[in-house]
């Protein structure tokens, strides 16, 4: 399976996980264009916080590829890692890619 | 009084509880429950300042979760490796006892998590269990100092924090969360404590089981007694699957030792699997740890329904346990109101999925939980007496029946309390409270609660009645009319409407009423009222007696100490 993909799942995962946490009418879809962070986000901050950790957790236990997603890099750009379930794909996708290439 | 679909909980905590929060609003298991947070962070300001809006309007029920250190400042030094004496630390501990006690009165439960240390603060390993000195050793000491503070609080109970750090693994404790969101525990912990609490609230509200039926062949032991005869059956001795099936054994003896039934439905020769039961030598069950059984060849539902029907128990208290995924699947499907939880195919894991269920919760433990099984035994006795007499009038006058009736008090409380909180059938208004709530009712100059222990040559059923009755005006009505359903049928019912009507003639009044209030369960006391002798006149949900004379008490039963 490409690791686009297996990202994609995982990420599938935390929104489940992420789910349980809301109201069913405030669920998040599992699309890639689901909008995060950000003016048309749908995550307030405690939201973006569960994100994260859930998302480093899936990564690290389902890849076994340990990935910070807190540091400053990442949070310089929030908005734009965290616009939309896609960006936030590609974006580990890109990290992941950087590990190997070290 | 709780007793409605949803619960208001207030959570106050030195943390973030958003994460727990959630998850007990989302959880679709019943009860479902409303949170509502405490000003964050505050845990001492919000136990003393009882004007806060989330104490307003009575909450069923408040979750009081801190870290040790937060309300125990002499803690705090200990964790930073001051000197400090344990004396002042259990003190700290004691005064934060009081104010927990003082919530007693703001809500009708209180539930608090036990104190927990993250793991990673093992640092002198070899001295932590010391007194004065480690950490975990003084935690264990403040804990157990809470729990005994908070036993004399009817209203107030400890949880086990120590349980869901245990069920969330190595990850319960996420300093990841800590330093983003102020949230000490992963996510795991707080579903775990979600499931608890659920099923303490299932507890408070009479939900319950108080049944657990077995099968036979491969359930309670290894093997098929029919093929293999009882000699050959797997369970114990030396042999690890041998060892699990009398370990399960084990397990449903325990449970049956605080208060819970035992049954039996299997697919068998009766006398075969009773010769199993007496004769095998590592048979930990003996048949008088059974309430009652049906082993035949018919449908395992219909059987299921037969037994509860003999013990007059409702269909929602009971579990049914099978190795069988079809006769779970059948059982479930055609009763959906008995639990049929899955069950693993591994014997090994019998005992620990046993004890996993979340459906025994009980507030307390009377000795009618003790004795209850040898009761329902006892019942069983007088029915094959019954049996041997000619009519149903003759049976009551031969049981000898005494009922001692007596007020609420102290003694009484915590049974009476159960009884109100637990019992479905025969109960007219199915109002849950806890103690406190309970007595001060009582209390009230126009209320009065009597209690009722029924007697007779077989044995004591203990305190199975609660008959209360509230004065208006000119009328008196019965607010609760609680039997429980191992005695009724005989006549206690009408003994219990014979209080009631005797203490509103000593008031000079003629008019008492019962207003009926239907629930999916209490059908059978809807059906006693409307076949009541003599007749009380039903106007809609109410049943109505304007006479001078009190209702006669049976003759047939011996009043004691009334």
């Amino acid at each position: 399976m490409a690791l686009q993909t297996k990202i994609a799942q995982i990420l599938f995962g935390v929104i489940d996980e992420l789910n349980e946490l809301r109201p069913t009418h405030e669920h998040l879809k599992k699309d890639l264009e689901t909008p995060l962070s950000g003016d048309s986000g749908r995550l307030d901050s405690a939201g973006l916080i569960n994100l994260i950790v859930v998302t480093e957790q899936k990564l690290a236990a389902e890849l076994g590829r340990p990935i910070v997603l807190t540091d400053d890099r990442t949070l310089s750009q929030v908005d734009q890692v965290f616009h939309t379930l896609g960006t936030l794909a590609d974006y580990i996708h890109l990290r992941l890619n950087e590990d190997n290439d070290e | 009084m709780m007793n409605k679909q949803l619960c208001t909980c207030v959570l106050v905590s030195d943390f973030n509880l958003q994460n727990f929060s959630g998850y007990l609003a989302n959880d679709p298991e019943f009860p479902v429950i409303k949170p509502v947070s405490a000003p964050f962070g505050q845990p001492i300001a919000t136990l003393l300042n009882r004007e806060l809006p989330c104490w307003q309007n009575t909450p069923d029920f408040a979750v009081i979760w801190t870290r040790p250190h937060s309300v125990v400042s002499a803690f705090e030094a200990l964790l930073n490796y001051e000197t400090v004496s344990l004396k002042n630390i259990l003190q700290q501990v004691d005064d934060y006892c009081a104010l927990l006690v003082n919530l007693g009165e703001r809500v009708k439960y209180a539930l608090i998590p036990s104190w927990v240390l993250p793991s990673y603060r093992n640092l002198f390993g070899m001295l932590d269990m010391q007194t004065e000195i480690g950490l975990t050793n003084t935690i264990m000491r403040m804990n157990l100092r809470l729990a005994e503070n908070l036993e004399k609080a009817t209203n107030i109970y400890v949880l086990n924090t120590h349980d869901w750090i245990a069920q969330a693994g190595a990850q319960a404790f996420s300093p990841k969360l800590w330093y983003l969101a102020k949230i000490p525990f992963d996510n795991e912990v707080f579903k775990a404590a979600v499931r608890d609490i659920k099923a303490a609230l299932g507890g408070m509200l009479g939900y319950a089981r108080k049944l657990v039926i077995v099968d036979l062949d491969d359930t309670l032991w290894g093997g098929i007694v029919g093929d293999a005869g009882w000699e050959n059956l797997v369970l114990g001795g030396h042999h690890h699957i041998g060892e699990a099936y009398a370990d399960f054994q084990r397990a449903l003896k325990s449970i049956k030792n605080r208060g819970i039934l035992l049954a039996i439905v299997s697919k068998n020769e009766e006398q075969v699997a009773l010769q199993a039961i007496r004769n095998h030598p590592e048979m930990v069950l003996k048949l008088n740890d059974f309430a009652g059984w049906r082993i035949n060849w018919q449908d395992k539902a219909q059987n299921i329904i037969d037994l509860m029907t003999e013990m007059n128990l409702g269909l929602q208290s009971a579990v049914f346990i099978d190795d069988n995924p079809a006769e779970r699947a059948r059982v479930k499907e055609s009763l959906p109101e008995v639990l049929v939880p899955d069950w693993p195919e591994d014997p090994l894991l019998y005992p620990a999925t046993l004890f996993g269920l979340r459906c025994f919760e009980m507030l307390s433990l009377s000795r009618e939980d003790r004795d209850r099984t040898t009761m329902y035994l006892t019942e069983n006795k007088r029915q094959e007496f019954k049996k041997t007499v000619s009519s149903l009038e003759e049976w009551l006058t031969r049981l000898n029946i005494q009922v001692q009736i007596e007020e609420l008090r102290l003694a009484n409380l915590q049974r009476a309390a159960q009884l109100l909180n637990k019992t479905n059938q025969m109960n007219l208004s199915t109002r849950r409270m806890s103690e406190a709530e309970l007595m001060a009712w009582a209390e009230q100059e126009h209320c009065r609660l009597w209690t009722l222990r029924a007697s007779d040559k077989f044995g004591d059923a203990g305190l199975t009645g609660i008959v209360s009755l509230e004065i208006h005006d000119q009328s008196a009505q019965i607010v609760d009319f609680i039997l429980s359903c191992r005695v009724m049928g005989r006549k206690i019912e009408e003994t219990m409407i014979a209080t009631a009507t005797h203490h509103a003639q000593t008031l000079g009044i003629k008019n008492v009423y019962a207003r009926y209030i239907p629930t999916p369960k209490n059908r059978p006391c809807l059906e006693f009222f409307k076949n009541l002798s003599p007749q009380f006149r039903q106007e809609g949900d109410c049943f109505v007696r304007e006479e001078e004379q009190a209702f006669p008490v049976p003759e047939h039963i011996e009043l004691v100490g009334s």
